[in-house]
């Protein structure tokens, strides 16, 4: 192997090692909104929704290729999901359009 | 009663069905009470926005509002030649049409009520089902419906580009683009966003104007955002969070779930009109089955039907009949004078 396959070997082997050290990150739903508003992720890093509103909340995700739908969230439930795929995804509620979050995962 | 006692009351009302969370101290002065932090912090919360949304993909011109007022209220861009945007949202009528359900081409009853386009600018995404995210997209749904206005795209387009006065008012507010259905929604979109209804006895309260309500709807006020919980829907200056919520109407309609099934909560659910102006717009409800506030009043009282799909908001209230009165007098105090709309000479 030459030196440089070494060294794609050993960044690659150190991005995998990050995604999967990478903690979840937290998002909260309350005041019918998500904060933060907007997340960058490593590749493999997840999400945790946390609805800290009195309404039922749900999460919509969506963008290049995905398409995931979290169900109904009742107030004080939590929902996870783990971004597989790089890019920028959109995160919503189909039961309050109005909120938004934008996910960008390197 | 003076006006101290009632204060003190709505504040200890208030802080029960608040879950305990305001304890008013006995004593003090009237003005002491109102000034209470968590009916201050609770009136705050209904304070009008001072900008109008505007998108970055189509900001607002004169001279798009002034094309926009034309194209809404021209029924020549329907296919019986007697159907305008302003057929179904009336400004006379609230901006609404009266009936129960919407009429459409030849007369022909459509499946919903028809909403309000007031305060429109601040309420994506559109349609009871909100299938459509941007005014943009909604403006083109009744155009283009052969339930609706059915004109054929190509003859409304044709209409307008073989019309001089049109032509004019296009090149102004759009130089460099050609007639299309994209201009063409754009401009009216933009005219609907001017659509804003004017300060209300409620706003003047809210703004600290304590003489503006009567105490039956300062009562209904505090009834709204408590006992009765309006609010957990019917939030915001415009008494809507823009979101969608079965509320018990007997009615096979899907609402939302037709067009984002896997969600039990949207079975039956459609989107939270505002109560601005509320009361000039009867019949009330999606369907348009109930005629009169008090008859929506009752059923959310106790009339609605329970299913896995109802919010999880809606339970019997037990309001007694003075409760009922007051929440009608804040309703009422929602309602403003606004200027009377003029009706545009349209191009020849």
């Amino acid at each position: 192997m030459s030196t440089r396959h070494h060294i794609l070997a050993l960044i690659s082997t150190l991005l995998a090692t990050a995604a999967i050290a990478a903690e979840p990150v937290t998002v909260t739903q309350k005041g019918l909104v998500f904060t933060p508003n907007e997340v960058t992720l490593v590749k493999g890093q997840a999400i945790e929704f946390v609805n800290d509103d009195t309404t039922a909340h749900n999460v919509l995700v969506t963008g290049d290729g995905v398409s995931f739908n979290g169900g109904l969230q009742a107030p004080g439930g939590h929902v996870k999901y783990t971004f597989t795929k790089s890019g920028t995804f959109a995160v919503g509620c189909g039961i309050h359009p109005k909120m938004k979050l934008t996910i960008t995962v390197n | 009663m003076s006006t101290f006692e009632l204060c003190r009351g709505l504040l200890a009302i208030l802080g029960m069905l608040a879950g305990g969370c305001v304890v008013y101290a006995a004593g003090g002065l009237p003005s002491e009470a109102v000034q209470d932090p968590a009916m201050q912090s609770l009136r705050a919360s209904f304070l009008r926005p001072t900008a109008v949304p505007q998108p970055k993909a189509n900001p607002i011109t004169a001279d798009k509002v002034a094309l926009g007022k034309l194209l809404f209220f021209d029924p020549r861009l329907s296919g019986s030649g007697a159907i305008s945007c302003a057929t179904c949202h009336n400004p006379g009528l609230g901006w609404g049409d009266g009936l129960a359900k919407g009429l459409g081409h030849m007369g022909s009853q459509l499946g919903r009520h028809t909403p309000t386009i007031l305060n429109v600018a601040y309420g994506e995404p559109y349609f009871w089902d909100g299938r459509a995210a941007t005014l943009e997209d909604q403006a083109k749904g009744p155009l283009t419906s052969t339930k609706e206005m059915s004109m054929s795209l190509e003859s409304a387009l044709g209409l307008l580009r073989s019309t001089p006065g049109y032509v004019d008012a296009f090149a102004r507010a759009y130089p460099g683009q050609a007639i299309s259905l994209d201009t063409v929604a754009s401009a009216i979109a933009t005219y609907e966003r001017t659509v804003i209804s004017s300060d209300a006895p409620f706003d003047r309260w809210i703004k600290g104007e304590d003489q503006a309500m009567s105490q039956s709807a300062v009562r209904g006020f505090v009834l709204f955002n408590g006992k009765a919980n309006c609010a957990a829907c019917h939030s915001t200056w415009r008494m809507s969070d823009d979101g969608f919520h079965d509320i018990g109407v007997r009615d096979t309609d899907r609402g939302r779930a037709a067009i984002m099934p896997g969600i039990v909560q949207l079975e039956h659910a459609f989107k939270t009109p505002t109560l601005r102006n509320i009361a000039l717009r009867a019949p009330y409800m999606h369907d348009g089955s109930l005629p009169t506030l008090t008859a929506v009043i009752d059923h959310y009282d106790s009339g609605f039907e329970s299913r896995p799909s109802l919010d999880s908001n809606i339970h019997r209230l037990g309001l007694t009949a003075t409760e009922k009165a007051d929440l009608l007098a804040f309703m009422d105090a929602l309602t403003s004078a606004d200027a009377p709309v003029t009706l545009p000479d349209l191009p020849r």
